[in-house]
């Protein structure tokens, strides 16, 4: 582990950057039609329960990383094979966000462009981030999240001011009533992107005020829910729901509407950079939990050493996993999310903090 | 024994190269203490000083019956020689000793009651002899006294103080720093008259001897930044250093990145703001630029007069200056970008009339590109290197030749000189140099990147470029501070600058315990609702 510490806004920071990294530019929960929005607050509703499993954990151990602690809780042979499953979650998925990204880049911009190459630049540039440590990584979100807010406001305007908002398009709500929204959270949104929040699992031990985790996590949820459930509110009333549940890309969709004064238009490229910063976070970050988790597991002392070889792991393996893009999408909806998703964010973290509980007031009764 | 040191010397003279000593450095003077006998000691001054002609050595006689021999040495030139005739020589030679004194009375006769000039004391050692002869201090050596008297009578010709060429304000101050360290110091002095105003000297360079001053005011600057900055001086182990860029190279953070991590300026006010800010200034004998440290990113884009100005047309030009760095930085990449990559994104009648600019073009957009920018910074450095006259001839054949005669025979096109324009000026806009010099290396390698893989290349250099911004530091505060880490508190003075009266803290990771800067309820008011503003007026912090 670093010696450095982040305060709790940066904290906040890297919340709202990770949780809108890809949930922004994917068709997220879109099957809930034109409840999406409400679908993707329930998943954010979701989600803060889950964290909550998260945080009691990590106030029983407040000074290490998720993959230490389940050698705590649940013994070192036990703990460490889990320890293993976790980190290569985090770096499983670290390329599945990178090959998200890299098809998304190559559907709408790059054509032909090889994949390799365009996730070469960005795992390039995420080792080189994870290499300056979380602290840097931290104060860059901080940059950025201005500047991507100050873009998602002027986005904002521009769709109103071009007059592409419908708002009977939201209409009906619950048309089919609450079933098939139920069925998108917990097949969908309760996961990706609020689940996902089990990589600060890794991070919290570097907060240099524990007091204040949990209302920058909450906060830092809360605001990304809302954001979220906006934006697919806005592609649908701007596309209709049918449009959106078929688009690949629905915000991409929206913005190429945008046509103001005859000058303002084809704005793609505003979705291209808060495509690529939410993206670089978003893998930064699993990559970050992934590097850490191994050298913490395999006693690395200078996680540095392992930025280049898992970096390339990380890219050999974004090719690899899917031979093209809707392989790589039903992987996501059908094996990733009940194979891996359901088990490591949910039902694992639940039962270790079960044990965790039983241990603590055991021992508290011990001493 | 010293005799024959100065004897040695003589001969290692003769013998030339081979005299130098092991290290490569000059001989260094030996700790050795001053002879007794004039002669010997004249000597001794002559061979170490190659009897150049401008050390002048003035022999005189002084005692009740004029028996006893002295003699004053001074370098011509750096000693006020009105001064030293005056005020040594005269009273020397001129006055009557009422009774015979034995040499060491005399001495301390004119020690105490004859040299008329400000500073005067013994010294005992050569090394010290030396150091201070050729500071531009008189020595007065008596026949008989191992002991020299050293007499502060330093002058001599310097630039006059002029208004600083590199940074010019409208409204501001027309004074700028020149080459004498003690004029720099009192330019400061002058606008901070406070006795927390701290400084101290040493001397940098083995060979040459160099002062150098640093200043900060106690009780604002942080005493670990000012340790450090001590630390690193300290550490300096080097022949000569002959501007302050010599020791902005030894003591910053990171030698592997472009962008500056320490400050210069010409502005006294500016040195005197960051002072006030808590920061430690650097000041050197020989050159007009001062260091100060530690430096912040959104320094550079600060201009002195965004705080003589008001706040709203302050502001403006603060985010005008940010736009004009990223101009500078992303200008020639953006057009690559666009007309190799994403021609979709510019407006139909616009890309149409590139295409049939580029028809012509016998080269891709980034060869187009690169031909330009670097005939530009040729252009550039021509034009700075040349003397004023010539100066002329080169922006004729720049701007006829290169622009438009370019463009007529089919090199480029005349969209990319449009580009390249914007890029040159926005270059000169910027400003501090030192920022935008890190524009100019940046942007090549964004143009590369953009022909390389368009927006999506610019947007990961920025990212990158972002990523080394944050991870800086200068003497330990981040570079990016305080916007990132944030500390609202400074926000008021990055890309908006608040009223003044609203400019409350110091920058809290520069000057760490006494940031308050000005009282509450300084906002202006119309008369008759201040009630509460006269008990604040005589409070400073």
């Amino acid at each position: 582990m670093e010696k450095v510490k982040i305060s709790a806004r940066q904290l906040f920071v890297l919340i709202i950057l990770f949780e809108h990294g890809s949930a922004l530019v994917i068709p997220l929960g879109v099957r809930a039609k034109q409840d999406v929005w409400l679908a993707i607050l329930l998943g954010m509703v979701g989600g803060i329960l889950l964290f909550l499993v998260y945080y009691r954990l990590y106030r029983y151990y407040p000074d290490i990383p998720l993959t230490s602690y389940v050698q705590h809780i649940i013994g070192p042979w036990f703990g460490k094979a889990l320890a293993f499953v976790y980190t290569v979650y985090f770096l499983f998925l670290a390329s599945r966000v990178l090959r998200d990204f890299g098809e998304l880049l190559l559907t709408f911009a790059y054509p032909e462009t090889p994949l390799f190459s365009l996730n070469a630049i960005m795992i390039l540039t995420v080792m080189y981030g994870v290499y300056k440590g979380i602290e840097v990584l931290a104060r860059t979100g901080e940059l950025f999240l201005t500047f991507l807010y100050v873009l998602a406001i002027g986005g904002f305007i521009l769709v109103i001011s071009a007059g592409l908002v419908h708002l009977y398009n939201l209409e009906p709500v619950l048309a089919d009533g609450w079933k098939p929204v139920w069925k998108v959270v917990f097949t969908e949104t309760l996961y990706v992107p609020f689940g996902e929040m089990i990589v600060f699992a890794m991070i919290f031990p570097y907060l240099n005020n524990p007091e204040k985790a949990k209302q920058a996590t909450i906060i830092g949820m809360g605001l990304s829910g809302i954001n979220l459930a906006i934006t697919m509110a806005i592609n649908v009333a701007v596309l209709g729901p049918e449009l959106v549940s078929r688009s690949t890309f629905p915000l991409l969709d929206t913005i190429r509407n945008i046509q103001v004064a005859n000058f303002l238009e084809r704005l793609d490229v505003f979705f291209m950079i808060a495509l690529i910063i939410g993206g670089f976070f978003k893998i930064s970050l699993f990559f970050y939990a992934g590097v850490v988790g191994a050298s913490e597991l395999f006693g690395v002392q200078n996680h540095h050493r392992l930025i280049y070889s898992l970096g390339f792991i990380v890219l050999l393996l974004s090719v690899a996993i899917a031979d093209n893009y809707s392989e790589h999408i039903k992987e996501g909806l059908r094996i990733v999310t009940v194979y891996l998703h359901l088990p490591l964010q949910v039902i694992i973290p639940i039962c270790l903090l079960v044990i965790a509980a039983i241990r603590h007031r055991y021992f508290n009764q011990q001493s | 024994m010293l005799f024959q040191w100065g004897l040695q010397k003589k001969k290692q003279e003769i013998q030339g190269k081979e005299g130098k000593d092991q290290s490569g450095q000059a001989q260094d003077i030996p700790e050795e203490p001053i002879h007794s006998q004039l002669e010997m000691n004249i000597d001794i001054v002559r061979h170490t000083t190659g009897d150049s002609p401008d050390i002048v050595i003035r022999r005189f006689d002084v005692g009740h019956e004029r028996t006893i021999r002295a003699a004053m040495i001074f370098v011509d030139g750096l000693v006020d020689e009105k001064n030293v005739c005056q005020f040594l020589l005269e009273p020397l030679m001129t006055a009557t000793f009422p009774i015979s004194l034995l040499p060491a009375d005399l001495f301390i006769w004119m020690e105490k009651k004859l040299a008329a000039v400000g500073g005067i004391r013994q010294i005992s050692q050569w090394s010290e002899l030396f150091t201070e002869l050729m500071s531009g201090r008189t020595i007065i050596l008596l026949d008989g006294i191992p002991l020299a008297l050293c007499a502060s009578t330093k002058g001599g010709q310097y630039r006059q103080i002029e208004e600083p060429q590199t940074q010019i304000a409208i409204r501001g101050s027309r004074d700028g720093f020149t080459e004498s360290l003690r004029i720099n110091t009192s330019l400061i002095r002058r606008r901070i008259q406070n006795p927390n105003l701290w400084m101290e000297t040493m001397k940098i360079g083995k060979v040459t001897q160099t002062d150098v001053a640093i200043m900060y005011i106690k009780g604002i600057a942080n005493e670990e930044i000012v340790q450090e900055v001590k630390q690193r001086l300290n550490r300096i182990n080097i022949d000569s250093i002959l501007e302050s860029g010599y020791i902005e190279q030894l003591i910053e953070d990171q030698t592997y990145t472009t962008f500056p991590t320490v400050y210069h300026t010409e502005r006294p006010d500016t040195v005197a703001a960051n002072l006030l800010e808590g920061r430690v200034a650097i000041f050197m004998e020989g050159t007009p630029f001062v260091l100060v440290v530690p430096a912040v990113f959104i320094q550079f884009f600060q201009a002195v007069e965004d705080y003589y100005s008001r706040f709203d047309i302050s502001t403006a030009l603060r985010f005008l200056r940010v736009l004009i760095f990223f101009i500078s930085l992303i200008a020639p990449a953006l057009y690559i970008a666009a007309t190799t990559f994403h021609q979709e994104m510019i407006p139909t009648p616009l890309v149409i009339a590139i295409a049939a600019q580029r028809e012509a073009v016998p080269f891709p957009a980034f060869v187009e590109a690169l031909v330009m920018e670097v005939t530009f910074e040729i252009l550039r450095e021509a034009g700075v290197r040349l003397p004023r006259a010539v100066g002329h001839a080169v922006s004729i054949v720049g701007a006829l030749v290169i622009g438009q005669s370019a463009v007529e025979a089919g090199f480029v096109s005349s969209a990319m000189v449009i580009v390249v324009s914007i890029t040159a000026v926005a270059s000169f806009a910027t400003p501090a140099v030192a920022i935008a010099i890190s524009a100019r290396l940046i942007r090549f390698l964004l143009m590369v990147l953009a022909a390389m893989f368009g927006f999506y290349g610019i947007i990961m250099g920025i990212l990158v470029m972002t990523i080394h911004l944050c991870s800086l530091r200068s003497f330990g505060v981040p570079y990016m501070s305080p916007l990132a880490p944030s500390i609202p508190a400074n926000m008021g003075d990055t890309l908006f600058r608040v009223p003044t009266w609203a400019f409350k803290d110091r920058p809290h990771l520069i000057s760490q315990k006494n940031i308050e800067r000005q009282g509450n309820n300084q906002k202006p008011q119309p008369p008759g609702s201040n009630s509460s503003n006269d008990s604040n007026r005589g409070e400073t912090s």
